[in-house]
């Protein structure tokens, strides 16, 4: 049972007015559930070097796409090392942003401002700081399982992406 | 205070990051095409330039000062932004994998661009209290977002507006972006 056509490019979805979109490979399709892992362009990794270079260690390019592997559940017609276009609500995106980083940094300046207040030493503020920004992150657990709960963080495919042919210089090919 | 009042002014609008400074030109470019990517970045950025700021000043203090190596300084700082960038990574990751993987496709965590540097060795400039060090980098931080967000809305415009053909995309980019360069300028008489 397939949910959407992505087979053309055409046939799929529509990016919303709101919604923001970003390129995606696929890595994996399970039964009802894909997995894709994001396309990243440019800097490391994007150099005419890439391929001589071979790193694949911590903090990579290749190693943090890695890391960030999501699955989007429904059933596609993709295959393994299909582009596809996914999106999130712009508004999804702030929330997410603000939660992941205003909570802990609005959290460290209470902290740390309470500590200087109290004490009035570097060090003691600088620990306040701390504090509050594990406790920020504790705060930000729970407040993104909110929002996950809501369905705001979940990706949607929007469509297959097919490279752009410039059939304007003599020799194009398509490389589909 | 008033001194307090005019340093964080001065680090948001005088001297800002991007306009007077010209730091972190990459993502200025790069992330301003749309507003809420513009917002999420420098929501982004203004965690990571505040949080290896405050790091980099216990360094600074307790490390690099006491023991003479001063002028380890830049390589030291590039490893504690590094080394916060990956924490903050890590935290995010563990606590909450939805949050991680939705950011991750659209905002760079790895926000280690030359202005989380940059707004670092300015702080060693300035010999301020650690809190002052804070408050400065968050509201030059602050600054590079207010930047950010007002150059996405005008490229927003820009983009829909009936430009010469030659001048579409990056060139009237760069054209927004020293007018607004010059604008900033009138912030100057503030400090004086």
């Amino acid at each position: 049972m397939i949910d959407q056509d992505l087979t053309r490019y055409d046939a799929a979805g529509q990016l919303a007015a709101d919604e923001s979109a970003a390129l995606a490979r696929v890595v994996a399709v399970e039964p009802g559930l894909v997995w894709l892992e994001p396309m990243q362009t440019g800097s490391c990794g994007g150099c005419a070097s890439a391929a001589a270079c071979g790193s694949k260690g911590i903090g990579t390019i290749a190693n943090r796409l890695e890391a960030r592997r999501f699955a989007v559940p429904g059933h596609f017609a993709l295959r393994v090392g299909d582009s596809v276009e996914v999106a999130f609500g712009n508004r999804n995106l702030v929330r997410a942003a603000t939660v992941a980083y205003v909570v802990p940094l609005l959290s460290a300046f209470g902290c740390a401002g309470v500590a200087q207040s109290l004490a009035g030493q570097d060090g003691l503020t600088l620990l306040g700081a701390v504090f509050g920004l594990l406790a920020g992150f504790v705060a930000m657990k729970f407040v993104a399982r909110r929002l996950e709960a809501g369905g705001a963080l979940q990706a949607r495919i929007v469509r297959r992406h097919l490279p752009t042919i410039d059939f304007s210089y003599p020799g194009a090919q398509c490389d589909a | 205070m008033r001194e307090t009042l005019l340093l964080l002014v001065s680090a948001a609008l005088v001297n800002n990051v991007i306009l007077a400074r010209f730091l972190g030109l990459c993502s200025f470019m790069g992330v301003t095409t749309r507003i809420d990517t513009a917002v999420g970045m420098g929501m982004a950025t203004t965690f990571v330039i505040t949080v290896s700021s405050m790091a980099d000043w216990a360094v600074e203090t307790w490390l690099l000062v006491p023991n003479d190596l001063a002028y380890l300084r830049t390589v030291t700082f590039i490893l504690v932004i590094a080394g916060a960038v990956q924490f903050t990574e890590m935290a995010v990751r563990k606590l909450s994998p939805s949050l991680f993987q939705m950011l991750g496709i659209y905002l760079p965590l790895i926000t280690t661009n030359c202005a989380v540097l940059g707004v670092a060795l300015l702080l060693v400039e300035g010999r301020m209290s650690f809190i002052n060090s804070a408050l400065f980098a968050f509201f030059s931080s602050l600054g590079y977002s207010l930047v950010m967000v007002m150059f996405a809305g005008l490229r927003e415009r820009l983009a829909v507006s009936d430009a010469p053909r030659l001048f579409e995309g990056p060139p009237l980019g760069f054209i927004t972006a020293s007018l607004l360069a010059l604008a900033f300028m009138g912030f100057s008489g503030i400090s004086a």
